[in-house]
């Protein structure tokens, strides 16, 4: 048995023939697609390394079949800067020490972009970290990420306010 | 190799179940994380592309929360005072990643004991409506949970949703859940404190469930009795409320931590909740 898949990934739409439905959509982006900036940490749903937005919500891509996503819109690390200019996210990120090894990093990001999209936190800290509470890092640079998160929520507000003026 | 399938009509899900008894996969994340070293080949029907079964709605007396219906949207849904324990059971349940694609109805169908959906459910009183070729059957969620992920469930029906009854008094409700830290977390133990409130101010009716404090999740009725009449006072509690209660020694915690732990939470609610 032979099934057919469609999705659009980054913007580019894919179709994929899967020989076992049991392939997850995590190993689709990394094996198939070689898109590799989604991380494996646990393959069970505990660490967030592997957070995408899935039709602009955000989920662990090792707790979903592919084969379940068909026609699926998904937004992965590899698809948030703009050419050479970094997403807000991203620069927060690096401006705030929002990392040490990294590893944790794409899933952290692709999480907090997923965070800023619900609007349910406002600029409490607190309310932050619960949000952000599906992505571990072992490094420990969360004091970092939650400023990054703030951080970027204000540059993105900042923005869209000077657009509209 | 194992079949998959993924329809999008409950006619044909019900006859594949009742011709091949597949494995049932809705949010996946119970199912997944039991299955990380590739299991046996087994066939799955995913029942997530089934139409009509994610809203959740007002029906008459009651809130109706289907098979499909997640986390998340029960976090987003505008539940009436009183149900405000599920509100708070939904914000509890792992990271937001969880939530956004775990289901009720799985939460209930893996029937763990530390499963936080249950206590609040119980203590509303909820029932599960269960679907298959031969028809519909509804049933108490007390009568559904069997023990340790055990159910009543047969393996040709699948669980349709849920019936959660509307507060017909002035309610609060609480939902109380112990971790080893504050987010994404089993718990130790948890609990939901259901309260009808009289003209008085005084509670009228009472319901308390408690989880992750034996094989299933336990009202307690001696409290239930206690708190009737009373204002919600934690000096109410007596050791002997407890009794229906058997935790275990395990990893988490010992039995006598989870008893002392239920006695702080129950304490904690009663005193933090203000008369409707
Ligand atoms: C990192 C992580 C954190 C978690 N944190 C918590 C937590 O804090 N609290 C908590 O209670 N749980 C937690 N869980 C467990 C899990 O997320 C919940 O139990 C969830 O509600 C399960 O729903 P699901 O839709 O993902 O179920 P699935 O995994 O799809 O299914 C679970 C079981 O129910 C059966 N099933 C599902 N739907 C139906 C149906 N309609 N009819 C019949 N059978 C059905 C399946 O066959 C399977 O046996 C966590 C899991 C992970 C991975
Ligand atoms: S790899 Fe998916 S949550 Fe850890
Ligand atoms: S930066 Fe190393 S795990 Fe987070």
């Amino acid at each position: 048995m032979s099934l057919s898949l469609s999705l659009t990934v980054n913007g580019i739409a894919r179709t994929l023939d899967l020989a076992d439905p049991r392939v997850t959509l995590l190993d689709l982006l990394r094996d198939r697609l070689h898109l590799t900036g989604t991380k494996k940490g646990c393959d069970r749903g505990q660490c967030g390394a592997c957070t995408i937005l899935l039709d602009g919500r955000r989920i662990n891509s090792c707790l979903a079949l592919a084969i379940s996503h068909d026609g699926a819109d998904i937004l992965t690390i590899e698809g948030v800067a703009q050419g050479d200019q970094l997403h807000p996210v991203q620069a927060a990120f690096i401006a705030h020490d929002g990392l040490q090894c990294g590893y944790c990093t794409p899933g952290q990001i692709m999480s907090a972009i997923g965070l800023l999209r619900e609007a349910q936190t406002g600029d409490d800290p607190e309310r932050v970290r619960e949000a952000m509470s599906g992505n571990l890092c072992r490094c420990g640079a969360y004091a970092g990420i939650t400023a990054a998160v703030l951080d970027a929520q204000r540059s993105m507000a900042d923005a869209g306010r000077a657009h509209a003026a | 190799m194992a079949g998959y399938s993924r329809p999008t009509d409950l006619a044909a899900a019900l006859s594949l179940l009742a011709e091949r008894r597949p494995v049932i996969l809705a949010g996946g994340t119970d199912h997944f994380p039991a299955r990380v070293a590739a299991g046996p080949a087994e066939d799955i029907l995913d029942i997530t592309a089934l139409g009509g079964l994610r809203a959740i709605e007002r029906r008459g007396d009651h809130l109706w929360v289907p098979c499909l219906a997640t986390w998340a949207d029960l976090g987003a849904a505008n539940l009436p005072a009183g149900l405000e324990a599920l509100t708070q059971a939904a914000a509890q349940i792992g990271g937001v990643q969880i939530q956004n694609t775990a289901t009720l109805c799985g939460n209930l169908c893996n029937a763990s004991p530390a499963a936080d959906g249950i206590p609040p459910l119980l203590a509303l009183d909820a029932e599960v409506e269960l679907a298959s070729l031969a028809g519909r059957r509804r049933m108490s969620l007390d009568a559904f949970l069997l023990g340790p992920r055990q159910t009543a469930r047969r393996p040709e029906e699948m669980l349709l949703g849920l019936h959660i009854p509307l507060p017909v008094a002035p309610s609060r409700s609480v939902f109380a859940k112990l971790g080893a830290r504050r987010y994404l977390v089993i718990s130790i133990v948890m609990l939901a404190l259901v309260a009808e409130f009289g003209a008085d101010g005084m509670i009228s009716r009472a319901r308390v469930a408690v989880g992750a404090c034996g094989p299933r999740a336990r009202r307690l009725p001696a409290l239930e009795a206690a708190l009737a009449g009373a204002r919600p006072d934690p000096a109410l509690l007596r050791r002997a409320h407890l009794a229906p209660l058997l935790p275990i020694d395990d990893m988490r915690g010992t039995a006598a931590y989870r008893l002392d732990a239920v006695a702080t939470l129950l304490r904690r609610a009663l005193a933090g909740m203000v008369p409707a």
